[in-house]
């Protein structure tokens, strides 16, 4: 059998131990807390113990921890400070207990504490970032609502000027086309023509300031599924409109669609007419810019490529974001939503829109899944 | 029950036909009444509550303008003693609650007809000519501090301890079962009691007044006890054995035996 020294297992246990008077006099203290506070035995025994506590420890003695040991026998877990001999706090947790006789009497107090400075200072650290977090929440929430208003005010107001362009424009084009059928010489023909592009070129930047309301609205970009209506005229209308547009540029195109895409068909060529005008637009003028569209097993992919220079990386991030411009001329500049459409036009059918750049070439990939079934489980 | 009587969670015993009220201090609730209120029930209607935001009062009746000062929890006391229609009633007040006491009587004459207050201070820190106690940078240390202890409170376990003060089991597995507080509301509360100043409120004391003092009671000293029984006009002051300031419970038959010569 194992012999137990008890009075060295008290005197030299990991953990403070006190024993107390019920009046709060200190009787015992063990060498551990002695070593720990620096104060011997000597100067302890006698005095009360909250005389070693912190002034809150004190009064958090008297208030808490005293009366709560005379009503339920016991006080657990309780953080107290004392002070040790040298002035430095001495932060512990404790546990306390009260002795009774059989009629209930107080005999004595015993308290264990254990060294909890490090747990201490987490759990300021953690109440400090509760209160860091309370904070934060309640201006987060400020922000947010404030933030919701603006851009909903935002939006609305772009759908409303969207429209509001749209009538003045439309009786402009309507104009223009009855002074074309009255045309006498040919300064007024090229005016005519100058303001018949004009006029489409600002129909097409309604139009795009309309699909960002659109994409930022909430619901994103609509489509209009035309499932088994051949996409590749669309595409080869959208080549041919372009190259029309573009004289000495040439536009290389090679389509491999050999299964239905279910799409929406106007929108696809939306999107392959604002790639390849940005490929026209950043690209080198003396090199061609390839369409590619092909059908694989379950995807479609589509990717516009062209020569130059690389994008920079520093665009690389905000290439998709609305409103941004590169630094192409001022005079080709459109409003900067291109890109930004174009990957809203991917994210609504499905799929997406990434870009790789290096000095060999800038490529736009477009790849969606053929079916709604593939979308789900292709990824 | 009324709104009032449930609000502050009153219990009522006794026989008697004058009421005596206990109001506890900070730092607990009306269990701080158990050792001395069942000897006066002979006697007495005994009525015990607990202040709004302790105990099993109504948590969310906790408002933090009207709460933010002494005065608020004297309208309480005033509010339970006109729905139990006190007259000439004895108010027993512990620590803090023996200075909203003195504002309640003084805010309803004739509704109590005695005081008996139980380690009174009416400023807890020093101030010029006046020893409380305290610094104000203990009070602020005091308030940080009550932070480390939470007492066993966590949120989840608000809605059963208060939804049922009556029955102690359901808390038996939580470490502390008694004197839980909200730690946002004990605070509030430490810092109503530790800071406020009383002091001109006391020579306004129109009713016969009993102090009770503790020996060694680092809270209430007796250098503020001797101040409060010599400015509240008609006074006496006994001086208890009890060590501590809480002799409620760690002397009771001595707290008992002493009013039992004035009351």
């Amino acid at each position: 059998m194992v012999s137990l020294d008890f009075t060295d297992m008290v005197e030299n246990a990991p953990c403070g131990y006190v024993s107390l008077s019920p009046a709060g006099r200190m009787e015992y203290v063990n060498r551990t807390l002695t070593g720990w506070s620096g104060h011997t035995a000597d100067q302890m025994i006698g005095k009360r113990f909250s005389d070693f506590l912190t002034m809150a420890g004190r009064i958090y003695y008297e208030t808490h921890i005293a009366p709560l040991l005379r009503m339920q026998g016991s006080f657990d877990e309780f953080a107290i400070d004392v002070i040790k001999a040298d002035g430095q706090r001495l932060q512990m947790i404790a546990n306390a207990t009260e002795r009774r006789d059989t009629d209930g009497k107080p005999l004595s107090i015993r308290l264990a504490l254990i060294r909890a400075t490090d747990r201490r200072r987490y759990e300021q650290e953690l109440l400090r970032a509760r209160e860091a977090a309370r904070t934060g929440e309640r201006s987060a929430e400020v922000n947010l609502q404030r933030e919701h208003e603006t851009s909903e005010l935002r939006e609305q107001f772009i759908a409303v000027l969207g429209h509001d362009l749209r009538n003045p424009l439309a009786s402009i084009s309507a104009g223009v086309r009855i002074l074309d059928r009255t045309v006498q010489t040919e300064k007024e023909r090229q005016v005519i023509a100058m303001m018949q592009t004009t006029v489409m070129r600002m129909a097409g930047l309604i139009d795009d300031v309309l699909d960002l309301a659109r994409g930022r609205l909430g619901g994103g970009i609509r489509l209009n599924l035309d499932f088994g209506k051949p996409l590749e005229p669309v595409l080869m209308g959208v080549v041919d409109e372009l190259r029309l547009a573009s004289p000495g540029r040439i536009i290389e195109a090679e389509f491999k669609i050999e299964r239905p895409v279910n799409c929406d068909g106007q929108r696809l060529g939306q999107m392959l007419s604002n790639l390849v005008g940005n490929a026209l637009t950043h690209g080198s003028s003396s090199k061609p810019v390839i369409v590619h569209a092909e059908t694989r097993e379950r995807e479609f992919e589509l990717w516009v490529s062209n020569a130059g220079q690389p994008i920079p990386q520093a665009a690389m991030d905000k290439l998709f974001e609305p409103f941004f411009r590169g630094n192409a001329h001022a005079s080709r500049q459109g409003l900067g939503l291109g890109l930004y459409i174009a990957s809203q036009i991917a994210k609504a059918h499905g799929g997406e829109l990434t870009v790789s750049s290096t000095s060999e070439e800038t490529k736009f990939t477009f790849t969606m899944p053929l079916s709604p079934e593939a979308r789900t489980s292709g990824k | 029950m009324s709104k009032v009587l449930e609000r502050n969670n009153v219990h009522i015993q006794g026989a008697g036909a004058k009421a005596m009220m206990f109001a506890h201090g900070f730092g607990c609730d009306q269990n701080m009444w158990r050792f001395v209120a069942p000897a006066f029930e002979a006697d007495f209607r005994t009525v015990l509550f607990d202040h709004v935001g302790a105990g099993g009062s109504d948590l969310s009746a906790y408002d933090r303008a009207k709460y933010s000062s002494l005065e608020g929890y004297a309208t309480d006391v005033v509010e339970i003693a006109r729905e139990l229609e006190f007259s000439d009633a004895v108010f027993v007040g512990h620590s803090v609650s023996s200075m909203i006491g003195v504002i309640a009587a003084e805010k309803a004459p004739g509704m109590f007809g005695k005081l008996v207050l139980i380690g009174p201070s009416p400023r807890y820190i020093d101030d010029a000519g006046y020893t409380g106690g305290f610094s104000a940078k203990q009070i602020e240390e005091l308030l940080e501090f009550l932070e480390s202890n939470h007492m066993g409170w966590s949120a989840q376990m608000a809605p059963m301890i208060m939804g049922n003060p009556d029955r102690p089991e359901l808390g038996e597995e939580l470490t502390n079962s008694f004197c839980r507080t909200d730690p946002d509301i004990a605070k509030a509360f430490a810092r109503v009691t530790f800071t406020s100043d009383n002091r001109e409120d006391l020579a306004r004391v129109a009713v016969p007044t009993l102090v009770l003092q503790c020996s060694e009671d680092i809270i209430a000293s007796q250098d503020v006890g001797d101040f409060v029984n010599r400015t509240i006009p008609n006074s006496r002051m006994i001086v208890l054995k009890a060590t501590g300031h809480c002799p409620n419970l760690s002397a009771p038959e001595e707290v008992v035996s002493a009013m039992r010569t004035f009351v």
